[in-house]
This record gives structure tokens, sequence and C-alpha cells, in this order.
């Protein structure tokens, strides 16, 4: 794979737990390509989030080395890291982790105002519409339904038109049919914009429609599989 | 109650106190002042109460202005008691034979002295041997202050009046400093001296300003029939009584005003602290939602519900102020040492129950009172509501059930502060202040809440990320604003207001003053020496200006025909005996504003000049009569002009001017001002005190300092109270800091992934809390100021400038004290790491 956006060598994660260190990632080599969108599946524990939280720079590898867009996460402080953030990605939660004390515009128009640009609110505005919640800009987190959060958190990670979304189990807490326009979303996001596409998710169904599907184990890859595989039981 | 509440409750409580640390630390703050101030008040009443003899120097004290008993009265003291001791006060210079000299204040005592008690001398001796002649010269004790000014070392010598003293030692301690010559009696270190070696000093002569006392060993009497006895033996003879059941009434009403006024302070403190016990009890029934979502589905009645949690919060009021309690009754015994050296009787602290009681009622009432609207609040929601929104949204009305309890309350609090204050009226006020306060500083914190989230909305914060997150905090749903300026809003508004009050008043006294005063105020001027003194202050360049005028002390008795307490109350003019004046002339600058000044060489019936503010006062018209008691001779007078007489430049002022031959004839001195700049001063006290012995000086400059001095030490007491209010704002400020930790580090680790660096987000903390301390800070100043405005242009009639160093350093306090409170709770969420803080549930 030529200039690939995400490199992984045998990166490795140990946290302190209650009865001593935990290792959560074993050993993890894998690369993904511009564009790609990758499907992370695999049972609870198995070490996913983990992943995709060093991959966004929001943990550090206690081992191997990690590189993204060319440049080693390692290296950078956490000003660096959130730096490198706010130019290159943006991060969906399966709790959508809005801040409750901004309305829906304000929480889309922040990464866009860190950045500094100038027409943050108009580019925010935009983005809810293309989310369908043009009509909700001035409501409070609290004021929304969940699949509304989740739409919003997806306005504000694409705003920024970032080469990297990470989407950690977007759906996990909504409904099947907010969990289905969400998807539908997010893809037709990354559609229009090119963006390489990382999705952490339980339902096989949704891992199916990436590129490639990585399954994970006990806090390792296993080999990987065409998608169509994948929908047959991402979970298993 | 069940004994099943009970059951549930005590396991409730099983999970440790961590929830209720502000609610406890309010508590014990406010309940401990509360207790202290009164442990030390009873304590200091015990010690009046049991001193009492000692520190009036006798079972009974009579008292006669300028002259002595006569030989009859003196008879009928002695024949009363077991023993007659006498004692002699005025104020006169201490000298040197170089010239160099001093005011002090002289008593001069006999050989019985002292009844009661003993006096300490520094080196220890006996009273006969610091003051007894030796080589024919008669021995001194005085204050170390005016030992040191005089730069005398037991041995030297010294004059007062024409006669040498030899300074014996120094005097660490009077026993009756309750008598005359004690508390109050005016500027100067006390001079102890035997009263036969005065006789010669020729400083007790007609006119000269002295005051007499018999201190009565009377054991075993009834001294409420002593009193009636010497009242009716005494009747017209200007005598005044006290007796040892109330041997200092006047330590007792300033002992009663300054504890009454620290209890309310405390009180105040107490409300700061229900701001904090409202917020625990919130933040405390949002982490119990589930559990009494999960009682209520259980089928636990709504009674059962409130009775667990009342139960819950009943014991953890029970704690916080029995710790409260055993505070406030240990606080005193480390005040005891710092007392021990002004006071002129040992204080032993028993437990004061009323003391305890009052701290223990107000602590409960505030803790039910504050901890009922958020109890109330969160258990009035439905079962199905708390299930489905398991988080801290949920709240409903409160019911009027709870409206009538929290009346209730508040009723029983206003009682209670009535009842165990000496001026109900005064804590009633105090109360509704506090509650108006609290109000108005919710409202200013509602206010700040809108006026941020309208600036956001309005553009302000369009891209600038970090004003955009402040305002979102201080305006947004579950904003701290209101919660805050209260907390911090009321102590500084106390200190405030001092500061403002304080600064107002030294710059009156110590700016504005010194510029118009005269530099000495003379006394004891003989009429012989009029002459001599005035021509030598003439020849002297570097005086500017000199006033004259007779001085003799009368009461007035007698107001329109009338007794003079029965129509002027407590009026400061019939209270004890004032300066009077006669003058052929009106004075030089006086300016009449009705009637007319009688002719120069007029002779009738005695007419009088009334200062034209007091008479106003007082209800006094022209053509009205007084009378006033001189030397123990009615005068009577009509008043036929009226004066305008400004007291507060330090000038003679009279508030009484009678005609020249009304008085005349009275043995009587004079008193004089010399106006001179501050380099004259000494070259004038050397000169004037060498060629008349006999007067006295008094600088103005120092008793201005001395009284700028006190207003300083008043106002530091006062900070210290306020400290209380305070302190228990800063536990709040603290509780919702910590409270809101949690809140704040997942911010931070959203701005984190957002892309916002460490420096951005510690910007946005301290934005906040700065704007909100801030406001706490303006809102205090403004009462400050309103309250300054009162206190020195209403109540003074001064002029009212604001004081800004104190108006600055209080909204600079609040937004410091509350950005540390932020930042100190702002370091850990900033340092961790987002994956950990965002994994969390």
């Amino acid at each position: 794979m030529t200039d690939p956006v995400l490199a992984l060598d045998d990166l490795r994660l140990t946290l302190a737990g209650g009865a001593g260190p935990v290792e959560v990632l074993r050993g993890i080599s894998m690369q993904v390509g511009r564009g790609q969108s990758v499907g992370l599946v695999g049972p609870s524990g198995s070490g996913k989030s983990s992943l995709l939280m060093l991959m966004g720079g929001l943990e550090r590898p206690t081992g191997g080395r990690i590189s993204v867009l060319g440049r080693d996460l390692a290296a950078m402080d956490e000003d660096a890291l959130a730096r490198f953030r706010r130019d290159n990605m943006g991060i969906v939660f399966q709790s959508f982790h809005l801040i409750p004390t901004l309305t829906a515009l304000e929480n889309v128009a922040l990464p866009l105002e860190l950045a500094g640009a100038g027409d943050a609110m108009a580019r925010a505005r935009a983005e809810l519409d293309a989310v369908g919640l043009g009509a909700r800009t001035h409501h409070y987190p609290a004021e929304m339904s969940g699949g509304e959060q989740q739409r919003v958190a997806l306005a504000r990670a694409m705003a920024p038109r970032p080469a990297i979304l990470l989407a950690d189990e977007p759906t996990g807490n909504l409904d099947a049919a907010n969990g289905a326009a969400i998807m539908d979303l997010i893809f037709a996001l990354r559609d229009r914009h090119g963006a390489t596409l990382v999705l952490v998710t339980h339902a096989p169904e949704l891992a199916a429609r990436c590129d490639r599907v990585v399954r994970m184990a006990d806090g390792q890859l296993a080999p990987e599989e065409a998608p169509a595989e994948a929908a047959t039981g991402a979970d298993q | 109650m069940s004994a099943l509440a009970l059951r549930l409750a005590a396991r409730e409580l099983r999970g440790g106190l961590a929830g209720f640390r502000v609610f406890l630390l309010c508590l014990i703050l406010g309940v401990g002042a509360i207790v202290a101030v009164g442990q030390v008040r009873a304590a200091l009443q015990d010690g009046l109460a049991r001193e009492g003899r000692v520190i009036l120097g006798g079972d009974a004290e009579l008292e006669f202005t300028y002259r002595h008993a006569d030989a009859q009265e003196r008879a009928w003291m002695e024949d009363r008691a077991a023993a007659v001791s006498q004692v002699t006060a005025f104020r006169s210079m201490a000298r040197l034979p170089s010239g160099d000299a001093a005011l002090a204040r002289v008593k001069a005592v006999d050989a019985a002295w002292p009844l009661v008690g003993e006096a300490q001398f520094d080196p220890p001796m006996t009273v006969e041997a610091a003051l007894s002649a030796r080589d024919g010269v008669p021995g001194a004790a005085m204050e170390r202050v005016l030992a040191e000014r005089l730069e005398l070392a037991p041995g030297d010598r010294f004059l007062l009046g024409d006669t040498e003293f030899e300074f014996r030692a120094v005097l660490l301690r009077e026993p009756d400093s309750a008598g005359v010559g004690g508390f109050g009696s005016g500027f100067g270190p006390r001079l102890l001296v035997r009263e036969a070696a005065l006789a010669e000093a020729g400083l007790i002569g007609p006119g000269a300003l002295y005051e007499v006392a018999y201190r009565l060993l009377l054991p075993g009497a009834d001294l409420a029939a002593e009193k009636s006895a010497a009242e009716t033996r005494f009747h017209d003879a200007g005598m005044r009584w006290r007796d040892a059941r109330r041997a200092s009434p006047g330590s007792e009403r300033f002992l009663d005003r300054m504890a009454t006024f620290l209890v309310l302070v405390g009180l105040a403190g107490l409300g700061v602290g229900g701001v904090g016990i409202s917020a625990a009890v919130r933040a405390w029934m949002e982490r119990k939602t589930a559990t009494i979502a999960i009682l209520r589905s259980l089928g636990a009645s709504a009674g059962l519900v409130r009775a667990v949690f009342g139960l819950q919060i009943a014991a953890m009021t029970a704690l916080g102020v029995t710790l409260g309690l055993a505070l406030g009754a240990g606080l005193p015994l480390l005040a005891a040492p710092l007392l021990a050296p002004v006071l002129p009787f040992d204080l032993d602290f028993a437990l004061d129950p009323r003391a305890l009681a009052e701290g223990a009622v107000y602590g409960a009432l505030v803790a039910a009172l504050f901890a009922l609207w958020p109890l109330a609040r969160r258990l009035g929601v439905p079962a199905a509501a708390l299930l489905r929104d398991i988080g801290p949204g949920a709240r409903a009305w409160p019911g009027a059930g709870s409206v009538i309890a929290a009346g209730g309350l508040l009723g029983a609090l206003a009682g209670a502060a009535a009842f165990f204050s000496a001026r109900p009226m005064l804590a009633l006020g105090t109360v509704a202040g506090v509650g108006v306060a609290l109000a108005l500083l919710w409202a200013v914190g509602a206010g700040l809440a809108v006026l941020a989230r309208r600036a956001a909305r309005g553009g302000l914060a369009d891209g600038r990320p970090v004003l955009r997150t402040a305002l979102a905090a201080v305006g947004g749903p579950r904003s701290e604003a209101r919660a805050v300026v209260m907390a911090l809003g009321l102590g500084l508004t106390v200190l405030a207001a001092i500061g403002q009050i304080d600064g107002g008043l030294r710059r009156a006294v110590a700016t504005d003053l010194p510029a118009r005063a005269p530099a000495y105020f003379v006394l004891d001027i003989q009429p012989d020496q009029l002459a001599p003194f005035s021509e030598r202050l003439a020849g002297d360049p570097l005086v500017e200006k000199v006033q004259t005028a007779p001085m003799l002390r009368g009461v007035v008795t007698r107001l329109k025909g009338r007794p003079a307490r029965e129509v002027a109350g407590d009026h400061w003019v019939v209270r004890g005996d004032r300066g009077v004046s006669y003058a052929a002339a009106p004075p030089p600058d006086t300016r009449i504003v009705a009637g007319e000044w009688w002719p120069e060489d007029y002779t009738g019936p005695a007419q009088a000049s009334f200062a034209a503010a007091q008479a106003e006062e007082l209800g006094l018209a022209l053509g009205d009569t007084l009378s006033v008691n001189i030397l123990g001779r009615e005068i009577e007078a009509t008043i036929t002009s009226l004066r305008e007489v400004d007291f507060s430049s330090a000038g003679l002022g009279f508030v009484l001017i009678l005609n020249e031959a009304a008085l005349r004839g009275a043995p009587h001195s004079a008193i004089a001002t010399i106006y001179a700049p501050p380099e004259a001063e000494a070259g004038l006290l050397r000169d004037l005190t060498r060629a008349f012995p006999n007067i006295t000086l008094i600088g103005v400059r120092e008793a201005i300092g001395q009284v700028a001095r006190a207003l300083g030490q008043v106002a530091q007491a006062s900070s210290l109270a306020a400290g209380v209010t305070l302190a228990s704002g800063l536990v709040v400020l603290i509780g919702a800091a910590a409270a809101g930790e949690a809140q704040r580090a997942r911010e931070a680790a959203l701005l984190k992934v957002l892309g916002a660096s460490r420096r951005t987000i510690l910007a946005s903390f301290a934005l906040r809390a700065a704007l909100m301390g801030a406001a706490a800070g303006v809102v205090a100043v403004a009462l400050g100021l309103l309250a300054g405005w009162v206190v020195i242009d209403r109540l003074m009639e001064a002029e009212f400038r604001p004081a800004l160093g104190p108006a600055l350093w209080v909204v600079a306090g609040g937004a410091g004290a509350n950005l540390a409170a932020g930042l100190v709770f702002a370091l850990r969420p900033l340092a961790a790491r987002p994956a950990g803080v965002l994994r969390a549930p």
C-alpha cells in the first residue's frame, strides 16, 4: 500500500487495573489507505475502542509505533496532538459527547472556531442542515433525542472536513431506525468528502458496508475477511 | 416515623459522609462562630458581675463634679460604710524641667486606695512604696507609654503643676478601672499620685475640671436601698451613684452591642452556609435518583421515602450542629490569651447554655430551611419519570405543604433571632437583610447567566472559542452563576461595606479634619492667665489664630419647664454634663440663624443662645425656657437666638452660650484653641507649659490619631467577623468547584478531542470563574457603597466619597477567590487523558 493514512506497527497498550496491569492491545500491525473504509469488529473487551482511541491520539501506546498521515503520534505532546486532531480528524462516539452547555449550532461551530475559521457559524449551520437539523440549531443537547444528538455529533465531526473519520459504535445507543439513518449519513458524508473511515461496530451489516473488515479478539487482529463474510456475524 | 424508615435511612448512610462534606463544613462554621461569640459574651458578663466590686473599687461609688464632698456629706458616708476611699481624676501635663511635657490622666488617691483588689507595678512594690513621699518628694506611678514618652527611669523626677514628683514604677494594672477616670474617660495615659501631694500643685482650684469619687465598702448592705438613701441625701447636689451590681454600665452596653452585632454577622455567615447546604442536598439527591425510583417502584409510599431522606438530613444536621457547638466552645479558649491583657479581670470559660442553645437552634433551623427545598423538589417527581430519566434533570414543584413548611421555618428563624438578640428589631432586620441580599444576589446570578447567553447568541463569542465555552458555562444549562454569586457575594458585601464605612470615617477623621482643626485644645486657663496667654501667642509669628472662651460645665435639667429627660429622652445634649460658655458679644465667626443676640451690656433675666441643629432635634424654639445646673446652682434662661455650630471642626463649639451677667460670677476657667502648623507644635507645648504650669494642652493631631487607630481596630474586629461569612462562602465555592470537577474533566477531554490546546481550555475555565467572581464583587461593591453612603452621608452628615482602593480589592478578591477555587479543581481535568475520561460512563 503506497502512502498509508494510518500505519500501526506492533502496537501495544497496557492499562493499570484494580487487579494489576491489563494487556488491552497485544501487538497490532495494520495499514489503512487514503479514502478506505475499515470496519473494526469483535466481541466486547477485544480492544476495538482502545485501538480507535490510539488512532485518534486520545490514548498513548505503551509499545510499538503509530503513524497517522505520516506523523508519529508518540512524538507529539498533548497540545500538538490536539492541533493534529483539529486539522485532520473527526471523531464520533457512542455516547455522543456533546458539550451540554453549548447549543447544537455552537457545538458544531466549536472545532471550526478552534481552527480559526472566520465563517464558523455559517458553515456549522450548513452542516446541521445537511444532517436534517436546521430547525434545531438553538437547542441544547438535553433538549434533543439520542438520534438528534448523534446527528449533531456527526455534523461536528465532519464540519472541518477531516481527512480521517473515526467512529466508535456510533449507533450503539440508538434504536434500529435511528441507527440506520445515522449510518446512511456517515457513509453519505464520507462518500461526499472522501474521508478515510474507521468504524468500530458490533453490527455485522454495518461492517459489511465498509471496504475492509478487521476482526479483533483478545487484543489481537484475526486474519482479515471479505466484507460479505463479515456480514454473517461480526461479533462471533 | 417508622422503624423501617430508620432502618432504611441507616443503611443509606453506610455509604459515608463524602457527599456531605460541604453541608457539614457550612454548618460547623456558622454554628461555631455564633457559639464562640456567645461564649465570650457570657464569660465577659460573668466577669463583670463577679468582679463588679473590684472594677468599681468598692461596693458603691458617689461621684461629684468639680468639688469635694463637704464635711457633713463625708460624715454621712462614713456613718454608713465600713470604709471610705477618695479618688480625684483630672487631666494635666506631666512636665520635665527641660520643658518637655506630655498629657496625662491623673488619678489622685488616698491611703485607703484600693479598697478592693490590688494594683500591680513594675518593679513589683506596694502602693505605699510607689506613692509616698521620700526625702520630701512624693512618688508617682504611670503607664509605660507615658514614662517612655518622657524618657523617665525609676528615680527620675518630673513636674505636675509646680510640684515635683519622683517616678517610682510603671503601673501595670489598676483594679478599679471602671470607676471614675476609668474606661472612656478620655485621652492620655494614666498617672497615679497621692491626693495629699496635689494640695500644693495648684491644679485643683476653682474652675478646674476634675471629678471626685468616694468609694464605699458596704458589707451585707442592700445596695438598692443604699442607692435610694444616697439619692435622697444628695438630691440636687450633683451626685452620681454607681454600685457593684452594675459596676460598668458603659462596658456592659458596649459588650451587648458588640456581641449582638457579631452574632448577627455569624447569622449572615450561616445564611451563606445555607446556600452551600442547599447545593449539597441538591447534588446528593441527584445521586440518589435511582434509589428513590427503585424504592418507589418497589412499593414504598411517598411518606416513607420522605422519612428516609429527611432522617438522613436530620442526622447530618445533628452531627454538624454538635461539631459546631464543640468548635464554638473551644475557640474562646484560644482567644483568651489575646483578651487577657486588656481586661481588668480573668475570664472563666464555662459552657454557657444560652450560647449553645442559640447556636444549635440557628444551625438546625437554617439547615432545615435550606435542605427542604431541594429535597422536596426531587421527592415530588413521579417514580416513572425518575426511572425514565435517571440523571440530573427531573425536578418538580414541591407542593403547597413544602411552601408552608418553608414559611414556618423562616418564621421560626426570625422568631429565634428576635428571642435571642438583645435588640430584636436589629435581629429581624438582619434576617430580612440577609434574605433580601441573597435574593438580590440570586437575581444578579440569574441576570449574569441571561447576559452571558445573550452575548454568546449575539455574536460576541463568534470566532472566540475561549469566550464561547466560558459564556456557555456561565449562561448555559446547569449554570453555576447563581450559586457562586450568592456564596461569594454576601461575604464580600459585608467586607465591602466595612471597607467603605471605614474608609469614609478615616478620611473624615484623619484627612479632612486635621486640615481644619486647631493644633492644640487648651484647658484650665485661669481668668488671670487669659491676658498673658493671649499676648504670648499674639507675638508668635507661627500661630495663625487663637480663640478663647470662658468654660463651665453644666447639666441641662429642664426644657420648656419639664424635666429634660422627659422632653429629650437620651439625646446627647441632656446626657451628663456639657460645656457651657458665656459672652457679651457674639464670638467671632458666629452665624445667628434666628432671633437676636443680647445687647453687650445686658444684665436682665438670663438669656441663652442655642445651637440651631440641636434645638431642632430637641423641639426647642425661640422663647422656650431651659434650666442648667452649674456647680449646684440652677439657672433658668430663655432662648433668644439660634446659632449654626460646626462640631466637626474640633474648634470651639458650645451648644449653649448664656449672657455674660448670668455666669460671670461663677468660678470658672477658660479654654482656647490654637491654630498653628505642625512644625510649631513642639515649641508651643514647651513654651506654654513652662509659662503656665497649671494649664493642660491636648494635641489635636495626636487625639485624631488615636481616634483613627480606634476606628481601625473596630474595622479590624468587624473584618474578622465578616471573615466567617467569607469563609462559609469559600467553603461553598470550593464545594461547587469540587462538585463540578467531573463535568469539567469531561469538557476538557471533549475540547481536546476537538483540537483545543491546554492553554485554551485553562483560559476558558479561568475566564468563567473570573466572570462569576467579579460579578459577585461588583454587586458587593454596589451594596457596600450604598452602606457607606447611608452611614457617612445620611447618619453622620459628612461628605461621602467612595473609597476606590477597597472597592477594587473586593472585586479583584471575588474574581481571585473564585478563580483560585476554579483553577485548583481544573488541574486534574486538564491533566487527564481524554480516553480515560470519555470511557467512563
